[in-house]
This record gives C-alpha cells, structure tokens and sequence, in this order.
C-alpha cells in the first residue's frame, strides 16, 4: 500500500470511530490531511471545536448551529421591515421596526438609522473581499450554493451587501449644446468594477457569501468590528468549506464556515485589537517571542539583523497576524493550518514555523544587504512547505 | 555585502486610506504596471527604486503602509525615519479626502519636522466618478504648504513625476546643506509615459 492510500485509510478508521479519539485525530492532522473526501473540512471543524468528538451529537449541532446561522442572516443582513412569515418572535429591540421608523429617521433607535451606520465597516469588508486571494477564480466563481433569501431580491434593494455601499451601475448621458441649439447627448455606461461584475438574480460569488460571514461576525462582535486581515483568515476556511466533496456540508459551507472562523477568531483576536498590541497575546508580544526564539537558535543571524536596523514587525507583524496565509500558495497555506491547528500549543507552534522560516534562508541573509533582506523576508522564495514544517518540528 | 551603486538613500513613506492605491501608485513605479487585483496590505511593504538626479544616483527605499486604524500603532513607527511622505487619497472617495487633514496630524505628531510632505489625489483617470475636484485638493495642498498632484496609477499618471519631485525636494534640502549654492535645476526626465493623452485631461 502506498504511503499516501495508507494515510487515507488513517482518516478513514478514524472518522468511522463512533467517538473520536482527538489525540489521535490531532497526531494524522499534523501529518498533513490528505485532498480527499470531506478529511479536512470534518477535521478542521472538530479541531475548531465546532464539532465534538461524539459523532452521534454532529446531526443536532449542525443542524441547530445552521438553524442559528440563518437566524443572524434574518436580522442582521436582511434590510429593516422586512417580515419573515410571522417565525421572528424574538424580543430583539434593535430590530424592532415601529411605525415611527423610516430611513429617514435618525433616531438612535432607529433601525434604520443602524443600518446606515452599517455601511462605514462595511465599505471596508467590500474592498478587502473583492480583492480576496487575486491569484485563483474561486472566490470570483458563483457559489451552488447561494443564500436564497439574498439573492431573490424581488427587486428590493441591500440584501446583496455589497449593493448597500456600491452604487449600482447607472448609465447617464452628458448632454453638449452647441451653437445653433445643436443638442448632442453622449451616452455614457459606466462599467462597475472589472472583473467583479454582481452576479445575475438567484446567483453570488463565493466573495459575497465571505462578505456576509465577516459583516456577520462584525455586528456580532462590536467591540472589534471588521479589521482588515480578517479576510484572509476567513479565506482559507471558507475554501476548505465551500469545496468539500460532500455535498450536504458543502451546502451549509457559509453557516459552518462562520462558526469555526468565530472559533479560530476568539485564540487569535488579541492580534486584532490594536489596544492589545502590547498584552500578553498581543502582536508585539507574539512578535518578541519570535524575537528570542531567533536569538536562542541562532544568533549570528538575530545579531545581523539587528545590526542592519530590520525589525521583526517589517516582516513578522504580518507573518503572525495572518497566520502566514499571505506568504504561501493556498495549498500550502492549508498544510500549514493543518499542522497548525493540531498543534496543542497552536501559536507556539506558528512562531516556530516562523522561526524555521527565517533559520532555512541563513546564507542568503548573511550575504544580503538591508533591503535584499527585507525583500526576502517579506516575499518568501518558492520553497517545499514540507521542508519547513519540517523544520520547525525540529526546533524544541 | 553588497557594493554601493548609490550616492544617496532617500527612504519615502506612502500613507493614505485603506483603497486610495498606495500600493498601485508604488508598483506603477517600481515594476511599471498596474493590476486592480492587489491584496490589502497588512502592516507595512517595501519597495525599492534608484532614480538618477542631476547626476546623482539616489536610491529610494519607499515603504508602503496599512490604510486600516488598526495598523496605526505599527505603522506610525515608521514615521520617523521617512525624508519623505506621500500622502494619497482617492478621488473618486470623499471620506478619504476628508481624512487628509486627520493624515496631515499624524505626520506632525510622528514624523520629523522638516520631512518632505507632498498630497497625491489618486484614480484621476476616473472622472465619471470623480467626487473631489482638484481645485479641492489644491487648496488644502496650498493651505498646509504642501506639494500637490493628481495621479492615476492606472493610466500612468504623473506617478514618476511625483516620486522625481519629491526626491528632488529632499535632494534639495539635502544639497542646501552641503553647499548653500544650488546649481540651476536640471530638469529631470519624466519619461514618455507621463506625456500620455490622458495626462492633459487630468493633470495639465
């Protein structure tokens, strides 16, 4: 049997188990999960804590967290005053749509009023979504698997998010008059934005299902909001979702997916709160913790970028903010996480992949000059993702 | 280490609103193209360009900042060491002009007092959305004394003219102090690009 058939047979066994053993789910993980089947979404998902060990249990918490996930769509992206067949009896005051209330109203308890403030975070979330992983279509691609009660606007307005911040394309017509009452109309069509055109009614864009999770998650959490990142964490997650095999999961990738980006997102919000940056947790402390992890392994190295004045967050504020999902391929990016996530010290783990990273290019940043290391440092060469995790196993 | 094929190192800081096209502006002039597809930038880019100025190599090491507030706290950091500020807004955005003035704080709170400042009005190739006229632009450019340009990083618009004049602003202060007497200015090269048709329209 090959290496890779007997791995899958791992995972097989593995999720047959009618409870499964996590430390043993954690030791194939760190292997890498293989592309087959639903491995790694099911994987993810149980490592996440979105999904428990019991498998008897994963019918009823799917379901209810689906159940949950479409309530949120219901009142925090639809547009005030819209009903939904009398099933909203929730006592929730800021949805509450009164007779006073109107778009007009300023109110504070307007919900409209709400839903125009909205529109500040989400102007933010609309230009980092579109410009989501640029090097591969999926995100450009329509989902199968769209939000039904958004995409059948009936002709309402702001359903489709990104409708609330970008004006829909107008055509106008600039009108000359010249001398003689000769009236010459220019017809103008504006394009929207390229490559972004909105998809017909009863379609979206994987980009517009990843805008309603963060847009989601920001009204949810707002003491944090939207931070730009945010997006490439989502990224990666929603990917893994959205192209799972099986397609009953892949048809609920938004709600799963939303649940186990809120689960990474609560271990790694402090990277995001810019109040944080010096606590524990925080970014610069993550960022000096790399720091002597460098100067322990290697110390010519730490003292030669010290002397060259290149700071750890030119490189590693990113590196550690996004849990390097912007240095590598996509692929590579997953095989990261899986390590990543199995890991028990997650972000112990994280530096350390950080740290393998800078140690393997040693020579060239010796040899190299300030900006030829920043360079590097900030544009990682092609490299084997197996060296360096590898690597960073190695390093105790 | 590598041997010094410059006679100056000019280090330029890019700073604006997430989305007015920092890094645009930068990749249209170090790499001399444009693509819509960037990612956010998160922290801080750099880049480096060796320009050559009466007869002087000047290497500019432009770093490119996160719009985002959150990023504030690293990138203000970065403030310090810049000779040069190009602080962008867009002007298809009014918010982003707006926010000049806010930009226009933290340079005086963070950066040096005699860093060279200059206000890029971004996406000028865009008129049927232009929401911020240049006269707009001028005058709180004029009001704060402060280089002004409308750039398009699309069209190729005035981005190696503004990266050249602010060089040469800094060379000037730079050479005033090596010798009072500043020879008559050579005019430096803009390149064809620059004299596209699009460039009366917008920039003229």
């Amino acid at each position: 049997m090959s290496i890779f058939k007997a791995r899958v047979k791992e995972f097989e066994d593995l999720f047959a188990q009618d409870v499964i053993d996590i430390k043993e789910l954690r030791r194939n993980v760190n292997n890498g999960v293989p592309d087959v089947l639903s491995f790694r979404a099911l994987s993810w998902k149980m490592l996440l804590g979105y999904l428990g060990p019991n498998r008897i249990h994963w019918a009823t918490t799917l379901a209810k967290k689906r159940a949950l996930y479409k309530q949120f769509i219901m009142e925090l992206v639809l547009p005030p005053g819209h009903t939904q067949n009398g099933e909203d009896n929730s006592d929730d005051e800021s949805r509450g749509v009164g007779l006073q209330d109107h778009p007009l109203s300023e109110g504070p308890e307007s919900a409209w009023n709400t839903f125009f403030n909205d529109n500040e975070f989400l102007l933010q979330i609309d230009k980092d979504v579109r410009r989501l992983c640029p090097d591969i279509s999926f995100f450009q691609q329509p989902t199968e698997y769209p939000c039904e009660v958004v995409v059948h606007s009936k002709g309402e307005q702001g359903r489709r998010l990104h409708e609330r911040v970008v004006p829909s394309v107008l055509s106008s017509a600039n009108v000359e008059r010249k001398g003689l009452g000769v009236t010459k109309i220019n017809l103008i069509t504006k394009r929207s934005a390229e490559n972004y055109a909105a998809m017909e009614e009863g379609q979206e864009a994987h980009w517009e299902v990843v805008q309603r999770i963060l847009f989601i998650y920001a009204k949810l959490n707002p003491g944090q909001g939207y931070v730009q990142g945010m997006n490439e964490i989502v990224g990666p997650i929603y990917y893994v979702m959205a192209s799972d095999p099986d397609l009953s999961n892949r048809a609920h990738a938004e709600a799963d997916c939303f649940f186990c980006f809120t689960a990474l997102m609560s271990e790694i919000r402090d990277f995001f709160i810019k109040t944080l940056d010096d606590a524990e947790g925080g970014i610069k402390c993550m960022m000096s913790r790399l720091e002597n992890m460098l100067k322990a392994k290697d110390i010519s190295i730490y003292n030669h970028l010290k002397s060259q004045e290149l700071h750890p967050q030119y490189y590693s504020f990113r590196w550690i903010n996004l849990l390097l999902s912007q240095e590598f391929p996509l692929p590579d990016v997953l095989r990261i996480w899986d390590s990543v996530f199995s890991d028990e010290k997650r972000f112990d783990f994280l530096i350390k992949v950080c740290c393998s990273m800078i140690l393997i290019q040693r020579e060239a940043i010796l040899e190299n000059d300030f900006a030829s290391n920043v360079k590097l440092l900030q544009n990682y060469p092609p490299i084997d993702i197996n060296v360096v995790l590898t690597h960073a196993v190695s390093l105790a | 280490m590598a041997k010094k094929t410059y006679d100056l190192l000019f280090k330029l800081l890019l700073i604006g609103d997430s989305g007015v096209g920092k890094t645009c502006i930068l990749f249209r002039f170090s790499d001399d193209a444009f693509t819509s597809t960037f990612i956010s930038t998160i922290g801080i880019d750099f880049k480096i360009k060796t320009v050559e100025l009466r007869g002087k190599k000047i290497k500019l090491q432009i770093w490119d900042t996160a719009g985002q507030e959150r990023f504030h706290t690293i990138t203000t950091s970065y403030y310090r060491g810049a000779m040069g500020i190009m602080l962008v807004y867009d002007i298809t955005n009014e918010k982003s002009f707006e926010n000049i003035v806010k930009w226009l704080r933290n340079i005086d709170e963070h950066a040096n007092e005699d860093v060279e400042k200059m206000i890029l009005g971004n996406k000028c190739d865009m008129t049927d959305k232009r929401v911020v006229n240049k006269e707009r632009g001028e005058a709180i450019a004029r009001e704060h004394s402060i280089r002004f340009m409308e750039t398009s990083a699309k069209s190729n618009i005035n981005i190696e003219r503004a990266f050249c004049e602010l060089a040469e602003a800094i060379l000037d202060k730079t050479a005033g102090r090596e010798s009072a007497e500043n020879p008559e200015r050579v005019v430096i090269d803009r390149g064809n690009s620059d004299k596209a048709p699009g460039y009366n329209k917008c920039c003229a």
